[in-house]
């Protein structure tokens, strides 16, 4: 009463205080900006913007080894657009084109050259622009691409679909990703253990010229270092001492004040005086005699010792030495065993090589360029020896050209040959690896994308190791925590997660300028007391020591505040480690890391009005990382943040915020409603089942030519959304259908979680499927000028039934029924194709050709349709004839289904609807989920998003459900999911009323009814059922042949056979081993024991080795045995029978 | 000897002209040079099953 008078609005009191600024729109924003596959094409795009130039002008010269007057001279280098030379002259290519003609989509490397041209005696120098020097395979979307910048329309004229991420390749029309690939940081120390439990600290240096790998241990309390050159590890204190650190005490200096660390050094430095090495000059020597001897004698090392260079070039050697300055290397080395000092007195120092922070991903940019890198360098050899060989021979007279010399096809043929094998073999980078290209799944549009943001291990998988597969703290945010396989690969394979972004190289110079212009002591003018004086902190670039700093929170927050405002690269980290006293700046490539809100405080800087500006679009993702309201944070430099995870919880402390929690899944996870309510593998679970799920795989589904393409006939976009769905693009290519599901025991078909399913249903399209499968001819050219041909169907052959769908031009028509057996091409090929013809070739009389028939063999019984026939040409310009046969399924009896919550099924029965049970308002169920699959599964998940499509149908609006969302409101909330059922008439627990459809009778219990997002998988039955009664057998053993595509025999194999054994069932054992699979009948003879013959004349078995047949019985045995014996016998080995009554 | 047989023709993916193709030839279309040829749907009546 006193309320209404005030006129205070009780529900606008009680609702809850709008605090948080609604920071969701910002994701949206940042995947326009940097989209999921930005990292691939962030490093392609560096790698042909920067990295092809960088690698071409470090190599810009060829000069002929015995006339350096003659040379050639890179001037510039770019890629042209994607483009081939079709009879002589280039005619430009989009992607499509590519893939449907089984090109590789590439674009020219065009190079501005300076040169010597004229006779060898006195050259003139010419210039020459856009020279091409091979083709470089393009990744799709990237800056070259024709795709880049393409606003939907103009995808869509170029035949590509606008939601296709891109991030790969088109190789000889196949796509290809190169899967990122994780690693070990490089030119870092990492503290770990070896096999015997010492202590060691190891860098991996990788700089251009050299990589090594350079690892100092404790072992018997002393230091040593082990480096490849060096056969046997070599004590450090000697190496110390060859790099000039001849003074015991500069070393004990270096390490540090604090007695504990001198006395653990004291051990190796005994060493080295026992040795009897006190000077620069001895310990040079001393290694001189441990470093490995190389296998040619180079002369370079007549003038300085080996040991020497092995210290300068390969020991650290991300060091750089100048001016034989080594003290950089000894500070390096003081620094290292300071650390590993520290690890034995603190056994919590130790790295964890599981951390993210210690990781890099190599991109596709990277692994390209690597490529390019040794095909180029091998190219500039091969010319440098043609031009010599030509000088050699031609004396200074003939006319020379540099140019004709860089123009030969190895880079080309070498880049598409790795690309498509996906066999990495650098020599010059020692890199060996395989399967580093895959072909891109193409089964749904989400196994697409999951396929782009996959990761891969460097490791084996075989380990048994636990450590590399669990999940990792740091990981939050930056991998998704649910989508890994099952299996050997479970945790070593990863996938980033929706906000992650990894970092391309950036430019080191004026990066380390900056920082000792910001204060930084050079490393150069300290002593190796004030090294590790208290009061400062090492400031350490990229793994480079730079110096040291007096205060290093303000020397951190000073850097931060520069990248906050633009003026170095967003994504430098800079780490401060307390622990370490270190300063840690990163700006290479391959680290992951993420945006987040910077707080001030506690106080979010995103403000409401910045939220505005975002939705009235004046506003982008960049502006905001230009403004300083948001940063990108890498695992290192999250450490020195406190992030809190809403911004109601910030506290003064708190210095970001997160965006969304949500995004610490990947795409693939981010499908699943409610997975926060589910058991955890549960997700795991539904990750690997969403690839297989059948659907729409992009918008031009239909005009591409896969050689296997599985289609759903009428996808739905989930009834129970969430934000990751919208922002992917999962509603506009769905892959499932929203299946009304009664949670009850129906018959005794739906154990072990099969379903019931309705018939009506399936007939109105439920589960239907289209699966199109290719089938390619090629009318092969042959080197004698014999041709395939193709020729018209002759009506009044034997064969003309099954040749009734061909048109007149040999081939099979579009919209045909085609059976199986029916021929698809009526194509002859020429008997002899290797004998020279000539002229002739073209007209071979009839009897020179046999028929290279190709008839269709699909499944028996049933009716497929020929969908397309493309003609084009391929790469030898034979014509290449592509049949695209379409078969359309419906759902039958042992399909596999499943729900979004890794809870598959394969369809156990198929029930009329009559018999289906029904509601009050005459709703009827799709499918019939047995209850025993909830208690133990425990995915509370499934059943919200039950109530959830319930509600959304009844009032007409999508509900969400993403991860972690109810308090951001990204999630309904079962309250007001419940409300919304009771408010049309339902019971608030999404239970029903149902009547029996058999007897009529209402149920004894409320059924739990309501729609549930259901994917058909690709896993059907009509491409397994296999049975076999009689059939072929293989040549050699006459035993019937194996698996099911060659029509084999099903195998009782050893432990079946144990079975039978211990069960003593000798005479099926019998059966199957001989009478149903390879009996033979042999002639044995009694005396010898050998096999003999059957003599068809004299109708007598006879015995070669007595030469008669006196002591012959017959008898069967499995071919198989007999084999046996024959082989046995052509290895001097004679194997006897010895018959018994039997 | 046998009835004139039929030509076929083939449609541009591009253009979607018309092409008659003789053996021998290049797949090209006649108009705009583009390199894919779809062969035309079949002028027989199908009957098809819908289930």
């Amino acid at each position: 009463m006193e309320n209404q008078s005030v006129g205070i609005d009780k529900q606008f009191l009680a609702a809850p205080v709008k605090s948080a600024v609604d920071k969701f729109q910002l994701l949206p924003e940042f995947l326009k900006v940097r989209g999921l596959v930005k990292q691939h094409l962030d490093s392609f795009n560096y790698f042909v913007k920067t990295g092809i130039k960088k690698i071409v002008r470090a190599n810009d010269r060829i000069v002929a080894s015995k006339h350096p007057n003659i040379f050639l001279r890179f001037k510039d280098v770019r890629i042209g657009e994607p483009s081939i030379i079709i009879d002589g002259s280039p005619e430009k290519i989009t992607p499509q084109t590519c893939r449907l003609s089984d090109q590789t989509y590439w674009a020219p490397i065009l190079v501005n050259v300076e040169y010597s041209q004229g006779s060898p005696g006195q050259p003139n120098t010419v210039e020459k622009n856009d020279v091409i020097i091979g083709r470089m395979p393009i990744m799709l979307r990237s800056c070259c691409c024709v795709l880049y910048r393409k606003d939907e329309a103009e995808l869509a004229k170029l035949g590509e679909c606008p939601l296709d991420p891109g991030g790969y390749f088109v190789i000889k029309g196949t796509e290809k990703v190169i899967l990122m690939q994780e690693q070990l940081s490089k030119n870092r120390i990492i503290i770990d253990t070896d096999k015997k439990g010492n202590i060691i600290a190891s860098v991996t240096s990788s700089t251009e010229a050299v990589k090594s790998k350079t690892t100092v241990v404790m072992e018997n309390e002393k230091i040593w270092l082990q480096l490849n050159q060096f056969p046997k590890k070599v004590p450090i204190m000697i190496v110390m001492k060859a790099m000039g650190m001849e003074s015991d005490q500069e070393v004990v200096q270096m390490l540090g004040r604090d007695p504990r660390y001198s006395s653990l050094l004291l051990p190796s430095i005994e060493e080295c005086a026992k040795n009897g090495i006190y000077t620069k000059e001895q310990a040079l020597e001393y290694l001189e005699s441990k470093v490995k001897k190389s296998m040619f004698a180079s002369d370079s090392s007549e003038r300085e010792s080996r040991a020497y260079s092995v210290l300068r070039d390969v020991f650290l050697a991300n060091v750089p030495v100048h001016q034989h300055n080594f003290r950089p290397k000894c500070i390096y080395v003081a620094v290292m065993i300071r650390r590993m000092m520290d690890a034995i007195l603190n056994k919590d120092t130790m790295d964890d090589k599981d951390y993210v922070g210690n990781k890099r991903l190599e991109l596709s940019g990277q692994l390209v360029s690597l490529l390019f890198e040794d095909l180029f360098k091998t190219m500039i050899s091969e010319a440098r020896m043609c031009v010599d060989k030509f000088l050699e021979k031609n004396n200074r007279t003939n006319r020379f050209d540099f140019s004709q010399y860089i123009c030969r096809d190895s880079i080309t043929t070498g880049l598409e040959r790795t690309l498509s094998t996906g066999n990495f073999d650098i020599k010059r980078f020692k890199m060996h690896r395989k399967g580093m290209t895959q072909v891109l799944a193409r089964l749904s549009f989400i196994g697409t994308m999951g396929h782009v943001t996959r990761i891969s291990p460097q490791f084996e998988k075989s380990r048994k190791v636990s450590g590399p597969r669990a999940l990792q703290p740091s990981q939050w945010g930056m991998l998704c925590p649910c989508d890994t396989p099952e299996g050997e690969a479970c945790g070593l394979v990863k996938n980033l997660a929706l906000m992650t972004h990894v970092t391309t190289d950036e430019e080191e110079g004026p990066l380390i300028s900056l920082c000792y212009s910001l204060g930084v002591e050079d490393l150069e003018l300290l002593s190796g007391e004030e090294l590790h004086s208290p009061s400062s902190f090492l400031v350490i670039f990229n793994g480079l020591i730079l110096g040291k700093h007096r205060r290093p929170q303000r020397f951190a927050m000073s850097m931060r505040k520069l990248r906050r405002a633009g003026k170095i690269g967003e994504f430098v980290s800079i780490f401060v480690n307390e622990k370490q006293r270190c300063v840690y700046l990163a700006s290479d490539g391959g680290r992951v890391c993420r945006p987040l809100v910077i707080a001030d405080k506690g106080i979010s800087r995103v403000k409401e009005d910045h939220m505005k500006e975002l939705m009235d679009g004046v506003r982008t993702f960049d502006d905001f990382l230009r403004d300083g309201l948001i940063e990108y944070l890498d695992v290192n430099e999250e450490n020195n943040a406190l992030i809190a995870l809403y911004e109601g919880d910030a506290t003064l402390e708190t210095t970001h915020i997160e965006i969304e929690p949500f995004t610490i899944l990947g795409v693939i996870a981010g499908l699943i409603p409610f997975p926060h309510h589910n058991q955890s593998p549960r997700n795991t679970y539904q990750c690997a089942m969403g690839k297989q799920a059948m659907g729409n795989i992009a918008y031009n589904q239909l005009c591409r030519m896969d050689t296997l393409l599985y289609l759903l006939v009428y996808p739905q976009r989930p009834l129970l959304t969430t934000r990751t769905i919208e922002l992917v693009g999962y509603d506009k290519l769905g892959a499932g259908q929203n299946a009304t599901v009664a949670v009850m025991s129906y018959s005794g078909y739906d154990i072990e979680d099969a379903i019931v399913m309705n018939k009506a249903s399936l007939d109105r399209g439920f589960g239907r499927c289209i699966v199109m499968k290719k089938y390619t001819a090629i009318k092969q050219k042959y080197e004698n000028n014999t041709e395939d041909r193709i020729l018209r169907p002759d009506r009044t052959a034997d064969n003309a039934g099954r040749m009734q769908i061909l048109d007149d031009d040999g081939l099979a028509a579009p919209g045909e029924i085609i059976r199986p057996n029916d021929i698809y091409i009526n194509k002859q090929s020429p008997i002899d194709t290797k004998t020279l013809k000539g002229a002739s070739a073209a007209n071979l009389p009839d009897s020179a050709y046999r028929p290279s028939i190709q008839t269709f063999k699909g499944p028996e019984g049933e009716s497929c349709v020929v969908d397309r026939v493309v003609l084009c040409s391929d790469k030898n310009n034979n014509m290449c004839i592509k049949f695209l046969i379409r078969h359309t399924r419906r759902p039958e009896l042992g399909d596999k289904f499943s729900s979004r919550h890794g809870q598959k099924g394969v369809c156990g029965t198929i029930v009329q609807q009559e018999d289906f049970p029904f509601s009050e308002r005459g709703i009827c169920p799709d499918l019939i989920m047995n209850p025993h699959g909830f208690p133990s599964r425990m995915t509370v998940g499934k059943m919200i998003e039950l109530l959830g499509g319930k509600a959304g149908v009844s009032c007409g609006r999508f509900h969400y459900g993403s991860a972690f969302g109810e308090r951001s409101g990204h999630a309904d909330k079962v309250e007001t999911i419940s409300e919304t059922l009771v408010k049309h008439g339902f019971n608030y627990s999404g239970k029903d009323f149902i009547y029996s459809g058999i007897t009529g009778c209402p149920l004894q219990a409320y059924i739990f009814m309501g729609p549930i997002y259901y994917q058909k998988l690709k896993h059907m039955v009509l491409d397994k059922m296999h049975a076999r009664g009689n059939g072929p057998r293989a040549m050699l053993t006459r035993q019937p042949t194996e698996g099911r595509a060659r029509n084999g025999g099903l195998r009782v194999g050893e432990m079946e056979r144990d079975c039978l054994i211990a069960y003593g069932a000798s005479m099926l054992i019998y059966e199957r081993l001989m009478l149903s699979s390879d009996p033979f009948e042999v002639q044995v003879c009694r005396k010898c024991g050998l096999l003999g013959y059957y003599h068809h004349k004299l109708k007598t078995g006879i015995c070669s080795f007595c030469k008669n047949g006196d002591n012959i019985s017959t008898m069967k045995l499995p071919y198989a045995c007999k084999l046996l014996i024959q082989e046995l016998q052509s290895m001097n080995i004679v194997p006897r029978l010895r018959l018994a009554e039997a | 000897m046998d009835p004139q047989p039929e030509p076929v023709s083939y449609i541009c993916g591009d253009c979607g002209m018309e092409n008659s193709l003789k053996p021998g030839d290049v797949i090209q279309c006649r108009e705009c040079g583009y390199r894919i040829l779809y062969k035309k749907r079949t002028r027989r009546i199908v009957q098809y099953e819908a289930r």
